[in-house]
């Protein structure tokens, strides 16, 4: 007998057995491991290390560990807001499908996916064994470790997903949460110690015991730390930890909370565009397009206002810099040492902060900027002004670009608050060709990953961002590991200048052949509308 | 050829294939200028995919599309100054107001603010939004966002304007004032292509009409020789008041009759007859004298409804119509019912 809580869940089973995407995306692991296993062992072989096997497990699972992070954002973010999104979610409403069986159908078939996902490296990840250092009970707990924080995340971005009206605001907000979960225990510890020995507190007494209690489980229940404790020589404690058993209860928790505020939350249907009144403040209004923006700049002017947020955006982003740069000081004096503060520490306080908020603003531009488009059908309308589809590309990367003028004012401001070093900085660079060839690599690099941000973003509903992450890191790691065995093996005499060269070439061809990609796959959609 | 008179869009022998999938099989007619030419078919006949041909979204694998005589692959930016297209999804940008939405397009059409300001109070002032002009367009329903999607087609004021299913799920009052916008646009020396599934408006609207199946053109031409079959036979139904088998006989006799049927159990004839060699008043005159009593005599007109069953009937082979709009050649076609 069918229970009805469980219908939709079987059927989403169901289409991601018979699903091509899926079946290949299972095959996803196995070609990972094959490209942790070969450069491991070839670099074990050659004596650049012991305990091979160590190793390959680390590799594997911090690898894994990066993955579960980038699907919650992705995946198990757009679990219900994909049906907000298409406006789908009033009709499941309308069935017999209860809230607990949209959740399970909606959510919990694609955290199956996801274990299988990883329960299918197991058997192969047993061969670290044989390589060595390691045993069968790191193994089967690292691997407890990463399912229950599976468990954690997927449960978290369901919770976001049932909140919030788009993936982009779930995603956000399950980022920050992660984040502060992931790292912030080191900082509340921190901020602990320093406070105590700046102000002479004795943190025996009072609430500091219960206090450092917390911070302890805290940071016990991450995976980060109970994976730091299995990866240790001589690790015998228990296979199933206090991270796995809190994992999931959290899991069940968050799961629980989405099941109440679900209805509450998704009784009325409601657009998911951007409110206007975050960017705009009201309802109606009179056209805000400058009188002189004539041609090919109006394109530029909606995506620096729709995409980039507009003057609002500008000053957002100008007071995050502030806001952020105001922090780093207050920790600076809190934690007494204040005495940090001088015009040096600003201005690479600043120009850090600043560089860091450009790079999350283009990366997330570069993933709405084409996408928004095609999600609202626009391409055709866009693509039949009398312009080509380059230089429509080029408008549009330039309204987005002119939201980031903030943040390059702060970067200026923070270069001319520390000229020296800045001269510093580039005479070094210029002085040693290597560096110099790092510093372009760096570069390259980043235009390559918004390259392929924006093209994953044309051929995938969602999830553009976080895939561009995985494929740049895994890509970027393993082409450096492969070309330095490669190198170093083979006793070439070009050395680092010559993986140096080879990599701007690599970098060079892949953002020419993706930014080509883009043009066609444009037009391509535009015709597809 | 003078401008004035060369059609505003020649497609000729006009073949696309998606994948495995062959959309187009030489498709070719022509588009008077200033006309409304309606463009009807199944779904999955290839009618989007010649609408996307001819907005220049797609480019034509095999064969050549003039729009003004342009060729719509090499002259491409000069065929979107001239045309607008209104695809068969809201192509808005919802987070707008309306005056926004057209402002933009207005300046991305290089027009200067006081141009801009006119034309959009224009088009505005055509589909009856003027109130709604600051409003935000996500808010609009979707009679008026069908509107402003129509409004923003005419922003550049396009000579030629292709129209995918504009009245598609509108109610009645939002699709009879659409039709009533289309026809003042018509009046205004537009040419209108229209791709739509509401054959009973399109008979009503348009000057002439593509009848496209499964790829190929079933009819091309003007509606008047849609109805009446071809341009030289001409089909009548003769009503009597009592049978009377005399005059089935008597109309044989006629010179230029090809044929003479009796449709129905009622004293009915159907007479088919060559246009050239004789005149309904002949027939109508060896009727009553064989001395029948004549209760009716009309001329059997087929409706667009009609037509288009007929046409896009499953079995009937493909025939591929001449692009002339004068004497429109038809394919052969079942027999169709009664007098309309």
């Amino acid at each position: 007998m069918k229970l009805p809580a469980l219908a939709l869940f079987e059927r989403s089973l169901r289409l991601e057995t018979r699903s091509a995407l899926m079946c290949w995306s299972r095959t996803g692991p196995l070609l990972l491991i094959l490209l942790v296993l070969m450069p491991i062992q070839s670099l074990a072989r050659a004596g650049m290390f012991g305990a091979p096997g160590l190793h390959f497990l680390q590799e594997m699972v911090w690898l894994n560990l990066v993955f579960i992070t980038l699907a919650g954002l992705s995946y198990f973010a757009s679990a219900i807001t994909e049906e907000k999104e298409e406006m789908m979610l009033g009709l499941l409403r309308m069935t017999d499908l209860n809230s607990v069986a949209i959740l399970l159908g909606k959510s919990t078939s694609r955290l199956v996916g996801s274990l299988l996902l990883l329960l299918v490296q197991v058997p192969f990840v047993l061969l670290a064994v044989t390589l060595g250092g390691v045993g069968l009970l790191q193994i089967a707990a690292s691997y407890g470790t990463l399912l229950a924080y599976l468990f954690l995340v997927c449960n978290l971005a369901l919770l976001f997903s049932v909140v919030f009206r788009n993936t982009t605001t779930a995603a956000a907000f399950t980022l920050i949460v992660l984040m502060v979960f992931l790292i912030g225990h080191y900082w509340a510890a921190g901020m602990e110690q320093e406070f105590a020995s700046s102000h002479g507190v004795n943190i025996q007494r009072g609430v500091w015991p219960a206090l450092t209690a917390i911070i302890g489980f805290w940071r016990a229940a991450t995976p980060s730390n109970r994976l730091g404790e299995i990866f240790q020589t001589g690790f015998a404690g228990p296979a199933v930890g206090f991270q796995v058993a809190s994992n999931l209860v959290l899991g069940v928790l968050l799961f629980l909370l989405a099941w109440l505020v679900f209805d509450w939350c998704t009784r009325e249907e409601k657009d998911a565009a951007t409110p206007r009144r975050w960017l705009l403040g009201r309802a109606t209004r009179r056209s805000r397009i400058p009188p002189r923006l004539v041609g090919t700049r109006a394109i530029s002017w909606k995506d620096f206002t729709f995409i980039s947020g507009g003057r609002f955006g500008l000053i957002l982003k100008f007071g995050v810099v502030a806001l952020l740069v105001a922090l780093v000081n207050l920790i600076a004096l809190e934690t007494g040492s204040g005495n940090v503060i001088t015009r040096e520490f600003e201005g690479s306080v600043l120009i850090w902060t600043s560089l860091v908020i450009t790079a999350a603003c283009l990366a997330l531009e570069a993933a709405h900027i084409f996408r928004e488009e095609i999600r609202w059908k626009t391409l055709s309308s866009l693509v039949m002004l009398p312009v080509s589809v380059p230089e429509l590309c080029y408008r549009k990367v330039a309204g987005a670009l002119a939201g980031t003028l903030p943040l390059l004012a702060g970067f200026v401001l923070g270069v001319v608050l520390v000229p020296e070093d800045v001269g510093k900085f580039l005479e070094a660079i210029f002085k040693e060709p290597i560096a110099f060839g790092m510093f372009i690599v760096a570069i390259l690099q980043f235009i390559l990953f918004l390259h392929l941000t924006a093209f994953l973003s044309l051929i995938i509903k969602r999830g553009a961002l976080p895939l561009a992450i995985a494929i740049q890191y895994v890509g970027g790691s393993f082409f450096m590991m492969f070309f330095g065995i490669i190198f170093s093996i083979g006793g070439g005499s070009g050395g680092p200048g010559a993986i140096c060269l080879f990599t701007v070439m690599i970098c060079v061809v892949t953002t020419v052949v993706l930014h080509c990609a883009i043009g066609l796959r444009l037009a391509r959609a535009a015709a597809e509308e | 050829m003078s401008e004035s008179n060369q059609p505003t869009i020649e497609i000729c022998n006009l073949h696309h294939t998606y994948k495995r999938q062959q959309a187009l099989r030489g498709v070719s007619f022509a588009v008077e200028q200033g006309s409304i030419h309606g463009f009807v078919g199944p779904n999955g006949a290839g009618k989007t995919t010649t609408l996307k041909i001819l907005a220049t979204l797609l480019k034509p694998q095999r064969g050549t599309v003039r729009v003004f005589g342009l060729d719509v692959v090499a002259d491409y930016k000069n065929v979107r100054r001239k045309t607008g297209f209104m695809p068969d999804h809201f192509s808005l940008y919802r987070q707008m107001t309306v005056q926004e939405y057209l402002d933009f397009f207005g300046a991305a059409y290089g027009m200067d603010v006081q141009e801009r300001t006119r034309v959009v109070g224009d088009v505005l002032a055509l589909t009856d939004m003027e109130a709604r002009r600051n409003d935000l367009i996500k808010g609009l329903s979707r009679g008026m966002q069908q509107r402003i999607s129509l409004a923003r087609v005419l922003v550049h004021d396009p000579t030629l304007l292709l129209l995918d299913e504009p009245a598609s799920g509108l109610d009645p009052r939002a699709r009879i004032e659409l039709m009533e916008i289309i026809r003042e646009l018509r009046r205004m020396g537009k040419t209108i292509f229209i791709s739509s599934h509401i054959l009973s408006e399109l008979a009503e609207l348009c000057d002439s009409v593509t009848i496209l199946d499964r790829g190929s053109v079933r009819y091309s031409g003007s509606m008047s020789g849609l109805n009446h079959r071809d341009g030289e036979v001409a089909d009548y139904l003769l009503t009597l008041a009592e049978e009377h088998p005399a005059v089935e006989a008597a109309l044989r006799k006629v010179s230029g009759v090809i044929e003479v049927t009796k449709p129905a159990k009622a004293p009915q004839f159907r007479v088919s007859f060559q246009k050239k060699q004789t005149d309904p008043n002949f027939l109508l005159r060896a009727a009553l004298d064989s001395g029948a009593q004549i209760t009716g005599f009309q001329e059997i007109v087929r409706h667009l409804n009609q037509a288009f069953m007929d046409l896009t009937e499953p079995g009937v082979p493909p025939v591929i119509v001449a692009a002339a709009d004068n004497a429109p050649p038809v394919p052969p076609m079942p027999q169709s019912g009664g007098p309309s």
